[in-house]
């Protein structure tokens, strides 16, 4: 039996030759299908993500996977062959193991400890499934690689802290106010990461969202998008299993909090309001507003001290202000103002920078705890070796077959005790007959599936595991 | 039931112990800030029923000497925060709390036991709903200090070890508010009913003494009316809240200690 996995990331090379490797899922399913059909890998599975294409693959026995596979890619995808095999990499056995765990753990990631990875892998996981080409041995890897996920998740800092400039915000958030349900966000201008900070406001559960341009079309088309987005996020909510809901709150990690107090709350389930004004509006509504994220183009500064200050005036009021713009586009005297709280990009690049130390300190505990899920399941693997397991099964055939005389002896007399242990030493070995007879069996095709599955089900039928330890 | 005391007597520090460690992990570590401490309530009910045993042992409330007082002040600080935690579903504060908390009970376990018990009589109950208002307006103190600095940290973008340790400015604000209110409750109180429960009785704390005590009361009950009536009529911001409550405190702990060593 041999598990290997062949892949490139983006460590191994550069993007065009990653975009050439990709297999969204319908190829994937493609080459999984194609992989069962011919029968030289038992087991198969695809990890396709944006920094990543792996296939993993369980096989009788050592061969060339590697050329054998980019033959079936380059097929799919009718590219030109490969010549360099050099940007590939090709892991068997526990390194196999140790590189889907690293990948599990978020540590082979680019952005390290982002947990996204954990959901990509389950996708993966279900395609296999679906493809039949999962079974005892990558069920049992995967699960086990779920498990060091969240492991690396729980007992390490790896995830914390926001490490880009749009969960930031959220971030920043989340210190000034302890819920963002009932809040009100308002973006002004369209940048892109202004967006998808508002995005990740809204998955928090904001109840509000203005949205301010020069144009006036732009910002209502923005804020019927982001209606849209919501409703159908609403409508998914309702639909996708409570698993998937989890994925989606750890991205807030206020909402993250009152989830785990109540249990119930998610952020997609708050009804949204959302409405468009022009950017001379802004004054008006800036009273109400609780989060500002400013993005625009405009050269001059948007929010001046003397257009707004009047309006904020309400101290119990706080204001968090985001200004992402170069040139910024808040006066930076209106943080100031005892309620305000200002950031400008710099300020964001800052936390941003700090998070993504922190995590790197984090690194080597969670290196600890791949080394010991690796160990673990290099113990679990050696465990399913036939003539160990046959051993072990006389063994505790033995101990039973023990225990039983020493219990029941003293009721036969003395000149019966001989026959009474031959009695049960005969009837131990007719019943270890036919299941020893099967073990041996498989130890001739010790590279099946089905053989490793039978001969783990047997350790557990009579918690050999167990014995094992005692030895 | 002596045994029974002196066991949970020493048992009550290591309890203290075990639930600042745990706040301490959520501090540090930066885990379950928002899930409220399941074994908080327990240990303060163990608290509570060793002080009931202790009364209903000595016939008379435990406030007969300064360890039995400090006993009743951990369990009333612990007995606040607990308030706090509940309603702010917040524990990040916790280690603040539970390190005074810890220190009070540790010294009182430690000398209850030499210490002989004065007699006192009912009447002194009276001190409880003081000890309750004391306690209150030393968390709102704790409570204010954090608001002030998480308030100067997100103002000066100071992303330090407090940063993302600390809960939210808005919850600080909220917790010092309640905490610094049931102080007024509890100190209005304490001033009302003193009169009427040592008015045909004599006591045995003398004149100077009560004295001090009426007058540290009376400062008091006034520097948190400003603050409850400014908060209730004129909205007045968080910011302006804790900073009374921590100047306040400051303000009664120097007047106790100089009334200590005037009387």
């Amino acid at each position: 039996m041999e598990i290997s996995v062949i892949g490139i990331n983006h460590r191994s090379a550069p993007v065009d030759v990653r975009e050439r490797f990709a297999l969204p899922s319908d190829l994937a399913k493609k080459l999984l299908r194609t992989i069962r059909a011919e029968k030289i890998f038992s087991e198969a599975l695809v990890l396709d993500t944006c920094n990543r294409t792996e296939v993993y693959l369980v096989s009788k026995a050592k061969q060339d996977s590697l050329r054998h596979l980019l033959g079936h890619i380059t097929q799919l995808k009718q590219a030109s062959p490969v010549t360099d095999t050099s940007l590939f990499y090709h892991h068997q056995g526990l390194d196999m193991v140790r590189h889907l765990f690293r990948v599990a753990g978020t540590l082979d990631s680019q952005m390290v400890g982002e947990h996204q990875i954990l959901g990509q892998l389950k996708n993966a996981y279900r395609l296999a499934l679906d493809a039949g080409t999962a079974r005892f041995l990558l069920n049992k890897l995967l699960h086990w690689a779920f498990r060091v996920g969240k492991r690396v998740q729980t007992q390490t800092q790896l995830g914390r802290g926001s490490v880009s400039i749009a969960t930031s915000a959220v971030e920043l958030a989340g210190q000034v106010f302890s819920k963002l349900s009932g809040k009100t966000v308002l973006l002004a201008g369209a940048g892109e990461t202004a967006e998808l900070a508002a995005q990740a406001l809204l998955r928090c559960g904001v109840s509000e969202l203005i949205v301010a341009n020069r144009t006036l079309s732009r910002a209502e088309r923005l804020a019927e998008d982001f209606l849209q987005n919501r409703r159908a996020k609403n409508l998914k909510a309702k639909t996708v299993c409570p698993a998937s809901l989890d994925e989606q709150n750890k991205v807030c990690p206020v909402l993250a909090g009152q989830k785990a107090e109540d249990g119930s709350s998610t952020g997609s389930e708050q009804p949204l309001r959302a409405r468009a004004i022009g950017l001379d509006a802004i004054p008006s509504v800036i009273g109400g507003v609780d989060l500002l994220i400013c993005s625009t183009g405009s050269t001059e500064p948007l929010l001046t001290y003397q257009n707004v200050a009047g309006f904020l005036r309400h101290e119990n009021h706080p204001l968090l202000i985001i200004d992402i713009s170069v040139p910024r586009n808040v006066e930076a005297r209106l943080g100031e103002l005892p309620n305000v709280f200002l950031y400008n990009i710099d300020d964001l690049d800052l936390l941003v920078a700090r998070n993504l130390e922190r995590r790197r300190e984090e690194i080597p505990r969670a290196e600890a705890i791949i080394d010991d899920e690796v160990e673990q399941f290099g113990k679990w693997l050696d465990s399913l070796q036939v003539a160990p397991t046959i051993k072990l099964l006389q063994r505790r055939f033995a101990q039973l077959q023990e225990a039983q005389i020493s219990r029941y002896g003293r009721k036969f007399a003395s000149s019966d005790q001989k026959e009474l242990e031959e009695f049960s030493r005969g009837l131990c070995s007719k019943m270890l007959h036919k299941p020893v007879a099967f073990l041996r069996e498989l130890a001739t095709d010790s590279a099946n599936s089905e053989g490793l599955a039978a001969v783990d089900t047997i350790r557990r039928m009579f918690d050999l595991d167990s014995l094992e330890e005692q030895k | 039931m002596s045994s029974l005391l002196i066991i949970v007597n020493w048992l009550l520090p290591l309890l203290y112990l075990v639930l600042l460690v745990d706040y301490g992990a959520t501090f540090f570590l930066r885990t379950k800030a928002q899930i409220r401490n399941p074994w908080l309530a327990p240990v303060l009910c163990v608290h509570a029923f060793f002080l009931v045993l202790r009364s209903i042992h000595f016939g008379q409330p435990p406030l007969g000497n300064v360890y039995e007082i400090f006993s009743v002040l951990a369990l009333s600080t612990g007995a606040v925060y607990a308030v706090v935690e509940f309603v702010g579903r917040d524990r990040r504060s916790g280690i603040f709390v539970f390190l005074l908390v810890f220190l009070f009970q540790y010294t009182s376990s430690s000398f209850l036991g030499a210490s002989s018990t004065q007699s006192t009589g009912w009447a002194r109950l009276h001190v409880v709903p003081a000890l309750v208002a004391y306690t209150a307006f030393a968390i709102a103190a704790i409570y204010g200090l954090l608001h002030i600095l998480a308030q100067r940290n997100l103002k000066q973008h100071h992303f330090g070890m407090l940063f993302d340790r600390l809960p939210p400015l808005d919850l600080l604000g909220r917790m010092t508010w309640y905490a610094l209110f049931s102080g007024f409750v509890f100190i209005t109180i304490t001033i009302v009913t003193g009169p009427l429960l040592f008015s045909h009785q004599a006591t045995d704390v003398p004149d100077a003494k009560l004295t001090a005590k009426i007058v540290v009361g009376s400062i008091a009950w006034l520097i948190y009316v400003v603050a409850v009536l400014g908060k209730l009529l004129g909205k007045w911001p968080s910011r302006r809240i804790s900073s009374i409550a921590v100047t306040g405190f400051v303000v009664i702990m120097i007047l106790l200690i100089v009334s200590g060593i005037l009387s």
